[in-house]
């Protein structure tokens, strides 16, 4: 990567506690920027779920300064391509432009980090999210993970549902929307990251000073223990014509150094044309289609696979993945399925440093957990230096053992 | 911007070879396009496009499936390949170093496949279910409907295949058709990244230059009248979609229309997505897209929304696609030119998607446009030229497709 070498990582904390970072690159054509919120699902009581969405939705529809339309006619003439998503632990907005529009895009952004809140805007933006869900209802796919989880973390907060449902949504007030904000946006809890054509100097001085008012305070987030479900749960969901089936196991999270190798081994039980599963299923026919991950989340982590297939394969499909996992656990991964990883993951690393877009993603992300910044060659140096035992000795605690299978069917 | 040409070059056996070169890059993107689809699949064998595509891993050359994947794996590649309506496509990511032995395995693939006759089966069984899952996927089989009903000519075909074709389709069938098909001559391979064009000739010249074949040619492009149809399904939401007569890429107003299609649906300031969710909350999703296939384009409208509110948002969706024949602003024509122009810029910092609109390019037109050339016809459209041609082509009389628990009143 001839242009990683012109690759300057910043780093400053404001008098109000933002931290404000930024990836600088000074031969790409673009300039990538966004607040990463440490909000998220697992952040809030039941009765107010959805709200960390609902509330990422009600940030594009303006502040003091602006309404919802002139939001959008902001970005647009920035030409900025940009979007925000909400996740258990995260909520993130984020956009490019060209450089030349860099500094509008950071004003625009953070002018939205304190919205108005409008009680208009506020009821037709609930119709939308009562929209979003009724869309992923007719998903069995989506729903999958989203209650697979929910049943696998019993109560644990990382098993809270991001979209909410009807009636928490339904029942959900401004009020409580507007105290939610005002606990978890606080500058101490925000990040503002950049990635590509970055004028550092101007961005920090800008920053300060469209901050400077902004109330402090401290956003605090619960770690209880898990007590996580192991063993088999089916559940109906009458609207499916196929089975979705779903493992989870433990994994290891987002602060742990193990996580490279954790990720690799994800890859070899399950990625798509060449892993335990592919070969245990797709290539059998057996499936339209199976993935596994590992998601590595603030101080938890977890293992998990996906299949669809059709009725008739579904005792097979999970008889199948219970004999694969066990046999992975007592077998071990092989010397040479950890070096085909290790070449496609050196393969993705070398394209993931091409746009400023992935890296505010890669650099926003991997700051909110570990409060360091990684650069890509340190990533690749660290997966080319796995070896054989770390990874295997992921296998000795038996994480699979401990697998929870979850099932939709129709009936 | 448009510092990179690309250079392009028929070779003897007729493949199209097109190379941007980026000497700075350690990596090559490549995306193969063969003119292999459901629109060229045998009558009757509908899907068998899809099935040799997923045969075709099962062995070639000296390796049998499993080599065939260790051996892409160990050399870092990372591979997608994927049948649609008009192509099969094979997409790679690898480190330029490893150009020639990466384009010997694809010979392997493309000349030498096994094809065997035990592995066909289980092709088979994931094909039928790909088919089957459309079921559970509403927007999705709404489109293949809307599709249907555009076209009389094979181009109205499902990508997936039908069932029956995928049952009939014999190992013999199939391997008549593959030699019919899979065949150089029409056949497109474009790289971007850090390999000289002579270089790329040379190699794809070793690998491929022995690859014979004529192809078969797309059949022309038929239409069915206008006219609307209903899927009836118990569907937490409706799914509504239209498609509208447009222009091709070789019309000489195409970056007219473009422009026109983007003050509908460009960005979040669009008067679809802005009277569609913003003001009212119909939606969560929203949008208008160019579409087509070679020789036809349709701009394709798209909206979910639960039942009670279906009337109405199609109801918005058809007064403000009529509204456009009046003209857009001064106003809302910049917007569109800032954000295409950023679009432009940022898609084309990514190999792999500057890859692949190169490929695109030379199916379509046979040609790659630069990019300081769509730049510039942009620039050339002005407000009398757009809402001239709005007023000359306006956009109306749609195919329409819905599916839902209850039909649509149209206008």
């Amino acid at each position: 990567m001839t242009q990683t070498k012109s690759l300057e990582f910043k780093e400053a904390v404001l008098p109000n506690g933002l931290t404000v970072i930024a990836e600088a690159n000074p031969e790409a054509r673009s300039v990538a920027l966004g607040y990463f919120c440490k909000t998220g699902s697992r952040d809030e009581p039941p009765e107010m779920a959805g709200v960390s969405h609902f509330l990422e939705h009600m940030l594009f529809k303006g502040s003091e300064r602006r309404g919802a339309l002139e939001v959008n006619l902001e970005f647009d003439r920035m030409g900025a391509q940009y979007n925000a998503f909400t996740s258990e632990e995260n909520t993130v907005y984020y956009g490019a432009v060209l450089p030349e529009f860099a500094l509008d895009l950071l004003e625009l952004w953070t002018d939205l980090m304190r919205p108005a809140l409008r009680p208009e805007d506020f009821e037709t933006e609930k119709k939308v999210i009562l929209e979003e869900i009724a869309l992923y209802e007719d998903r069995p796919q989506a729903m999958l993970l989203d209650w697979g989880r929910a049943r696998y973390f019993r109560g644990h907060p990382l098993g809270n549902s991001v979209l909410g449902t009807r009636s928490s949504i339904g029942g959900l007030s401004r009020e409580q929307m507007a105290a939610y904000h005002a606990q978890r946006y606080v500058p101490s809890n925000l990040v503002l990251a950049l990635a590509g054509r970055v004028d550092w100097e101007r961005v920090l001085d800008r920053v300060g000073v469209l901050t400077a008012a902004w109330p402090r305070g401290e956003a605090l987030r619960s770690y209880p223990e898990p007590s996580l479900a192991t063993g088999e749960l089916r559940e109906a969901y009458p609207k499916a014509t196929q089975a979705y089936i779903a493992v989870f196991a433990p994994g290891v999270s987002a602060q742990d150094p193990r996580r490279y190798a954790a990720q690799v081994l994800a890859l070899i039980l399950g990625e798509e044309g060449n892993s335990r599963l592919h070969w245990a299923l797709t290539d059998k026919g057996l499936v339209e289609s199976v993935g596994a991950g590992m998601d590595e989340a603030d101080r938890a982590g977890l293992f998990y696979v996906y299949v669809q297939t059709a009725l008739e394969n579904e005792e097979r499909v999970r008889d199948t993945l219970r004999f694969e996992l066990e046999r992975l656990e007592r077998e071990g991964v092989r010397a040479e399925e950890l070096e085909r990883a290790k070449n496609k993951l050196a393969t993705s690393l070398a394209f993931a440093g091409e746009t400023p877009m992935q890296r505010l993603m890669s650099v926003g992300l991997g700051y909110t957990y570990n409060r360091t910044y990684e650069p890509l060659q340190e990533v690749a140096r660290k997966i080319a230096a796995l070896t054989l035992e770390e990874v295997n000795a992921l296998l000795e605690e038996k994480p699979f053992s401990r697998s929870f299978f979850y099932t939709l069917a129709p009936a | 911007m448009g510092m990179a040409l690309t250079k392009v070059e028929v070779l003897p056996n007729g493949l199209t070879l097109a190379v941007e070169e980026r000497p700075w890059s350690p990596t090559v993107a490549m995306r193969l396009l063969l003119p292999v689809g459901v629109v060229t699949d045998p009558e009757g064998m509908e899907g068998a496009a899809g099935l040799l595509e997923g045969w075709l891993w099962k062995g070639a050359g000296g390796r049998d499936a499993r080599a065939l994947a260790d051996a892409f794996d160990g050399l870092g590649v990372q591979r997608a390949s994927a049948s649609g309506l008009e192509h099969t496509a094979f997409a790679a990511q690898f480190l330029a170093e490893k150009l020639r032995p990466v384009l010997a395995l694809y010979a392997d693939v493309l000349m030498r496949p096994h094809l065997p006759e035990e592995a066909l089966e289980p092709v088979r069984q994931a094909a039928l279910q790909q088919w089957a899952a459309m079921e559970d996927q509403p927007s999705k089989k709404m489109f293949v409907a809307l599709r249907r009903a555009v076209f009389r000519s094979p181009h109205g075909r499902n990508p997936d295949g039908e069932r029956a074709g995928l049952e009939r389709a014999t190992a013999r069938a199939l391997r008549e058709d593959f030699a019919r098909r899979y065949a150089p001559r029409g056949a497109v391979l474009a790289m971007v990244g850090g390999v000289r064009f002579e270089e790329a000739k040379e190699a794809v010249e070793e690998a491929l230059g022995d690859w014979r074949g004529e192809g078969v040619a797309h059949p022309p492009v038929e239409l069915s009248p206008p006219h609307a149809l209903h899927i009836e399904q118990n569907t937490a939401q409706v799914q509504i979609g239209l498609a509208y007569p447009d222009v091709t890429l070789t019309h000489p107003e195409f970056y007219t229309a473009r422009l026109a299609v983007q003050v509908l649906s460009g960005g979040s300031s669009s008067r679809l997505f802005t009277e569609v969710r913003e003001k009212r909350g119909l939606v969560y999703s929203v949008s208008a897209t160019p579409n087509g296939v070679k020789g036809y384009s349709y701009l394709r409208v798209y909206a979910g929304t639960t039942p009670e509110r279906a009337d109405e948002t199609l109801r918005v969706l058809q007064e403000e696609i009529a509204r456009l024949s009046e003209g857009v602003t001064e106003g809302e024509l910049q917007r569109t030119k800032v954000g295409l122009r950023a679009a432009l810029v940022m898609q084309d910092e990514s190999s792999r998607h500057r890859a692949a609109s190169m490929a695109r390019d030379l199916f379509m037109l046979g040609r790659v446009r630069p990019l300081d050339e769509i730049e510039a016809r942009i620039a050339e459209v002005d407000l009398p030229r757009v809402n001239r041609y709005l007023a000359e082509h306006p956009y109306r009389n749609p195919w329409v497709a819905t599916l839902g628990p209850r039909r649509l009143v149209l206008q």
